[in-house]
């Protein structure tokens, strides 16, 4: 039992027995509470991430990063959010009001909403849906309808162009993702997230699905909108894409969605095939929660990676590439993968 | 063969990635200057005649010299004034001046929190009465 789990029974314990609230009041606060504890957390590491980011572009760079503000500049984030805060929120005059200033806070809830299926560690999870994987790709495909919302609602061509060309490339990228996480789902004959995690307490899904983890990471970068496959923002040369009218908080709102998202396909990553909570080398005393948590930065650390060493792609080379190469190959995963299923069948009868 | 060039860009920057940083943490590491590099300028007065040589060599006119004449009858420094807002650092100043009296120094910071203070005094004296019999004034 996590202690977490412990704290939440003593909580609960305490609010029914203790002040005598009704059993499905408290079941209710506790589930507000705890949706509360994982935007928080989501945020939590939204700052780790930021200064990661810059840390380890400086890095690649062989730049030191920021380093004034407390230890290796880590308080560089109170001063950015109070900046972002007091930023004037500018709104086109033009602009599609209600659409203009949904869309941010679309693209926020999604982010926010996949996080109801991933699990951190044994039953650490808001609702541990049975169809969890598959709720992931659609709340992952409904982001796409915020870019959409941003592009269309600023009333600007160069926002719409931008918002088209993420909703092309989103949606392209969501089926070699899809596909690449069926191999998995095939393996262990599950779509729940934790019967995933602990069908890999042996072998990780990324040893006989190394074919689907390569789509599945590649596919991963394009839609959560990252260099080298950041076409929707492409900050150097395409003016900002769809969120170019955005200001101040809204945009930010947009960053804070965009790396809430990159956590979220890490989490999935670290649980579809590198064996999510299961500790390595049989190091059962550090919690499972700890290990996901190394899981999921190391996959930030590959993400991270990637962005500061490839430049950008052209948009047709990207969709060529989404279409013509991580498709195949993901449905080539697909039967491998079940031919390898019936030899398997075959020999253990 | 297809991704090697990926691998190599991938492996090139992950050994950037552990390599010493190569950034100079300026203020607290101060750099070094090469010999001959000219920062701002500085005057000797003891050396300065109030020929007005730099003044007529600064292609932007940022010079201006106020002179006087002591008691025996010799033309004197009074205030040299450079405004260092216009100042190209081009150093004609110091190659017209024939004492040698006006020289370039190390000194690179030369960031100023009021525009007033870009206006550099080098030099400034008061002449007394006595000395005060005629002033001269070269922009």
């Amino acid at each position: 039992m996590d202690i977490f789990l412990v704290w939440v029974d003593i909580f609960r314990n305490w609010l029914t027995a203790g002040i005598g609230v009704p059993a499905l009041a408290a079941e209710i606060f506790i589930k507000i509470i705890l949706v509360l504890i994982v935007i928080v957390f989501v945020c939590c590491n939204l700052i780790v991430l930021v200064w990661l980011e810059r840390k380890f572009s400086a890095f690649y760079a062989m730049r030191r990063g920021p380093n004034r503000l407390g230890p290796a500049g880590f308080f560089q984030f109170p001063v950015d959010i109070v900046k972002m805060l007091a930023k004037e929120d500018i709104i086109p005059k033009a602009a599609d009001l209600p659409v203009f200033k949904t869309a941010s806070i679309c693209a926020f809830i999604t982010a926010i909403l996949a996080w109801a299926v991933i699990p951190l560690g044994k039953g650490l999870v808001l609702e541990d849906l049975n169809i969890g994987i598959f709720y992931f790709i659609a709340i992952g495909s409904t982001g796409t309808i915020a870019f959409i919302m941003a592009g269309f609602g600023s009333n600007n061509k160069y926002s719409l162009l931008g918002g088209m060309r993420t909703a092309a490339q989103m949606i392209s990228y969501e089926i070699p993702m899809a596909f690449s996480l069926l191999g998995v789902v095939m393996l262990t004959g599950s779509l729940n997230l934790s019967d995933i995690n602990d069908a890999q307490r042996n072998v990780w899904f990324v040893f006989p699905q190394i074919l689907a983890f390569l789509c599945y990471f590649i596919s991963s970068i394009a839609e959560t909108n990252r260099a080298p496959l950041d076409l929707s923002e492409g900050e150097q040369e395409l003016v900002a894409g769809y969120f170019l009218e955005y200001s101040g908080i809204r945009y930010s709102l947009f960053m804070v969605a965009e790396y809430a998202h990159l956590v979220a396909v890490s989490a999935i990553a670290s649980i579809m095939f590198l064996g999510g909570w299961n500790p390595l080398f049989g190091l059962t005393f550090i919690p499972g929660f700890v290990w996901m948590m190394l899981k999921i930065y190391f996959m930030i650390f590959l993400f991270m990676w990637m962005r500061w060493t490839f430049p950008r792609v052209r948009i047709e080379n990207l969709m060529h590439f989404g279409w013509k190469v991580l498709i195949p190959v993901s449905l080539l995963n697909i039967f491998l993968t079940s031919i390898g299923l019936y030899v398997f069948q075959a020999i253990t009868g | 063969m297809y991704g090697t060039g990926l691998l190599k860009g991938l492996s090139i920057t992950i050994r950037h990635f552990f390599e010493k940083k190569i950034t100079q943490q300026y203020p607290e590491e101060r750099p070094v200057l090469p010999k001959r590099f000219r920062g701002s300028f500085n005057l000797t007065p003891e050396k300065c005649t109030a020929c007005g040589l730099c003044v007529k060599a600064c292609p932007n006119d940022i010079i201006s010299i106020d002179t006087f004449r002591d008691e025996n009858n010799k033309r004197k420094l009074s205030k040299y004034r450079m405004n260092m807002a216009s100042c190209l650092y081009c150093g004609f100043c110091v190659e017209a001046c024939p004492q040698g009296a006006l020289y370039t120094t190390q000194e690179f910071e030369n960031t100023v929190y009021f525009r007033q203070d870009l206006d550099r005094v080098l030099y400034e004296y008061e002449p007394t009465a006595q000395e005060n019999r005629e002033e001269g004034s070269e922009a």
